[in-house]
């Protein structure tokens, strides 16, 4: 057996020994390894929930409002609501070669529909038939709007689950007639089923029209509410969103310096908005981890210190027998090392029970990572060598004879 | 086996100095059995334990074996007294909470090859020192005589040239002083180089030749007049 792992079985055999000192100094890994497996779950939770908007917006969606609040899109200025029109998406079309699909979309909220004797308030979407593919928004029953449906401006809509409940109940909606602002729309699908957005919202509660439609027959808007864009190609994201800002300022006739009167919302902001919401708890739980480490450091290096003194006679009757410094210096680094990865683990248990108990009372969405664990490996390992080292030295270098002295 | 030259050790304080040892010159032969003898103070502990290496003398030559001992380096010292000496010490020091065995076997954790017969090594010396029933005890759950045969069964394991002993009965009772001094003068038998510290004249009296400590110097140098094996009824 070589000789480090003689020691290292010495340092097992005397930590068995001692097993009160041993259990205070894992208590102490335990509380800061805890923190940090806690916040590193609730990073991983906030990341995965960021990606999953990501992902089900799409990665390659770019948004663009009136106004100046690219997170809201609502206005910030009554200038900034007439801002946007057709014409601008047949300017981008025309000028950017990287999309891949692009739609302008008007909408208005709380519109009275009717079918038969009931009666809903809810919101109309004019839009073109690419605007299924670009949200990923298409129909479950039936079918979508066309581009027929587009050009002669058709009485046909299709409407979401919420609407269908309120409007239908069980029945089937597909060919019947609902009056939307007491003009009669045919019903020609069922929009799928998508639950309530990040911001709260019922995305089922709407009904989609042919913007032909929408303008000829319901509202008379000029102006849209948004126009939705997918690019063709990802990498080139942060080109084409530049390339569609000089289209519409140019459009819009605003001179260099004045800020944009649209706003343009892209994936990154998206991930902003869903990080800022838990970025303020990582970063306290990054400071109770810090914290915490540092203490069980400390109070590693402390325990260690005075069992150096305490321990004296058996660092003395070990130089005796014929451990050398650097054996000395192995048994204690060791015992530091032992302990404090078993205070670690202890501390990934306690901060992955914290983490299922931080997202079963949904106060994060935090996900156990065995990212967790390999970074308390890691921090347990470097806290353990740096605070060990200097009761160690501190063991091995005492004189023989002084150790031996009662 | 064991020369010295002159050895010299003083305590140096700001306000005093003390010497201590004032030019030991001595020489210690293979499978001698010698006792230092002096009252308290006299310097006992300091020369056993530069003859153990573990201390070094302010000036003077140490030779071990035919090793000039103060050319080597901390860990070429401490594999030396790995290799050749065996100490005992008045208080034991066991590792308490730990069992005979594994005290017994503490010395081949330090030593270059790790025997594969570890155990069946340290099972023979702890027999050897009448503890075949006590091997799997904790060290604080040994009386004193016990202890110390542990002890000496851990100076035993790396079978080393000498034994040192500081005072080995001076924590036991008559009984046990009994014992102990019968396992030294079997060792002594079997051709082991030992050398016992002690105030005590009687236990002194079991060595071939009692070396007298006074004020530092060495002043008696006589051969004990009793047979060798008066360990022995
Ligand atoms: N580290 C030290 N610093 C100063 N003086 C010391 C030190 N160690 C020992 N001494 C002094 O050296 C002298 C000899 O001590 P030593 O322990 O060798 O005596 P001893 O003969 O073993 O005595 P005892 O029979 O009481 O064990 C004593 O006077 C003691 O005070
Ligand atoms: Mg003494």
């Amino acid at each position: 057996m070589a000789r480090i792992a003689r020691i290292t079985r010495e340092s097992f055999r005397v930590m068995g020994a001692n097993r009160t000192r041993v259990f205070i100094m894992m208590l102490g890994m335990a509380v800061g390894v805890a923190s940090l497996t806690l916040m590193i779950c609730v990073s991983k939770g906030a990341y995965e929930e960021v990606m999953d908007i990501v992902n089900r917006q799409g990665p390659d969606l770019l948004q663009v409002r009136p106004g100046t609040d690219k997170h809201t899109g609502l206005p910030s200025g009554s200038r900034a609501v007439v801002s946007l029109l057709e014409e601008d998406v047949d300017a981008i079309l025309q000028h950017i070669g990287n999309i891949r699909a692009i739609s302008p979309v008007k909408d208005r909220k709380e519109v009275e529909v009717k079918h038969g004797d009931k009666f809903t308030l809810t919101r109309i979407f004019g839009i073109t038939p690419v605007w299924s593919e670009i949200r990923d928004f298409g129909p479950s029953k039936g079918e979508f709007i066309s581009e027929e449906d587009l050009s002669f401006a058709a009485r046909v809509c299709i409407i979401g689950q919420t609407v269908k409940k309120n409007l239908f109940g069980d029945t089937d909606p597909i060919g019947q007639t609902i009056r939307i602002k007491d003009v009669p729309f045919t019903v020609k699908g069922e929009l799928q089923w998508k639950g309530i957005s990040s911001a709260g919202r019922d995305r089922d509660d709407r009904i989609v029209v042919p913007i032909t439609a929408y303008t000829k027959r319901l509202f008379r808007d000029i102006y849209l509410t948004q126009i939705v864009i997918t690019v063709a190609d990802i990498s080139n994201l942060d080109k084409t969103i530049e390339d569609v800002r000089s289209v519409l300022r140019e459009r819009h006739k605003i001179s260099a310096g004045e800020p944009d009167d649209f706003a343009m919302r892209t994936p990154q902001d998206l991930i902003d908005l869903a990080y800022s919401t838990t970025r303020s708890l990582i970063n306290l739980l990054t400071g109770i981890a810090g914290v915490s480490l540092l203490v069980a450091g400390i109070v590693i290096m402390n325990i260690m210190l005075a069992s150096v003194s305490a321990r004296r006679n058996e660092i003395g009757i070990r130089r005796a027998i014929g451990a050398k410094k650097r054996d000395i210096i192995s048994q204690f680094v060791m015992e530091g090392f032992l302990i404090s990865m078993m205070g670690g683990l202890l501390g990934t248990m306690l901060g992955f029970g914290g983490s299922i108990i931080l997202s079963y009372l949904k106060v994060a969405a935090s996900r156990v990572t065995l990212l967790a664990l390999a970074a308390s490996i890691v921090s347990c390992s470097l806290i353990a060598v740096v605070f060990g080292i200097y009761p160690a030295k501190k063991a091995a270098n005492q004189s023989p004879v002084d150790a031996l002295r009662t | 086996m064991i020369k010295t030259k002159n050895i010299e050790k003083t305590y140096k304080k700001p306000s005093v100095t003390t010497p201590v040892l004032r030019g030991i010159t001595l020489s210690i032969h293979r499978g001698e059995y010698v006792a230092i003898m002096g009252t308290s103070g006299s310097g006992k502990s300091t020369l056993m334990n530069i003859l153990g290496c573990l201390d070094k003398p302010t000036s003077g030559q140490l030779e071990l074996d035919g090793t000039d001992v103060y050319t080597l380096d901390d860990d070429a010292l401490s594999a030396l007294r790995n290799k050749k000496i065996g100490f005992v010490f008045q208080q034991f020091f066991l590792l308490e909470r730990t069992t005979a065995l594994e005290n017994v076997l503490l010395p081949l954790i330090y030593a270059d090859n790790y025997p594969a017969d570890a155990k069946q090594r340290a099972k023979k010396a702890l027999t050897n020192v009448g503890l075949e029933d006590r091997m799997e005890y904790l060290a604080n759950e040994l009386s004193g005589g016990q202890q110390q045969r542990v002890a000496i069964a851990r100076a035993l394991i790396n079978d080393p040239d000498v034994i040192l002993a500081d005072e080995p009965t001076g924590n036991l009772d008559s009984g046990s002083t009994h014992e102990v001094l019968e396992i030294f003068s079997r060792l002594h038998q079997e051709g082991r180089t030992i050398i016992v510290v002690t105030h005590d004249r009687a236990v002194a009296e079991h060595a071939q030749r009692i070396l007298e400590l006074k004020e530092g110097q060495i002043i008696e140098n006589t051969t004990s007049s009793k047979p060798e094996n008066s360990g022995n009824h």
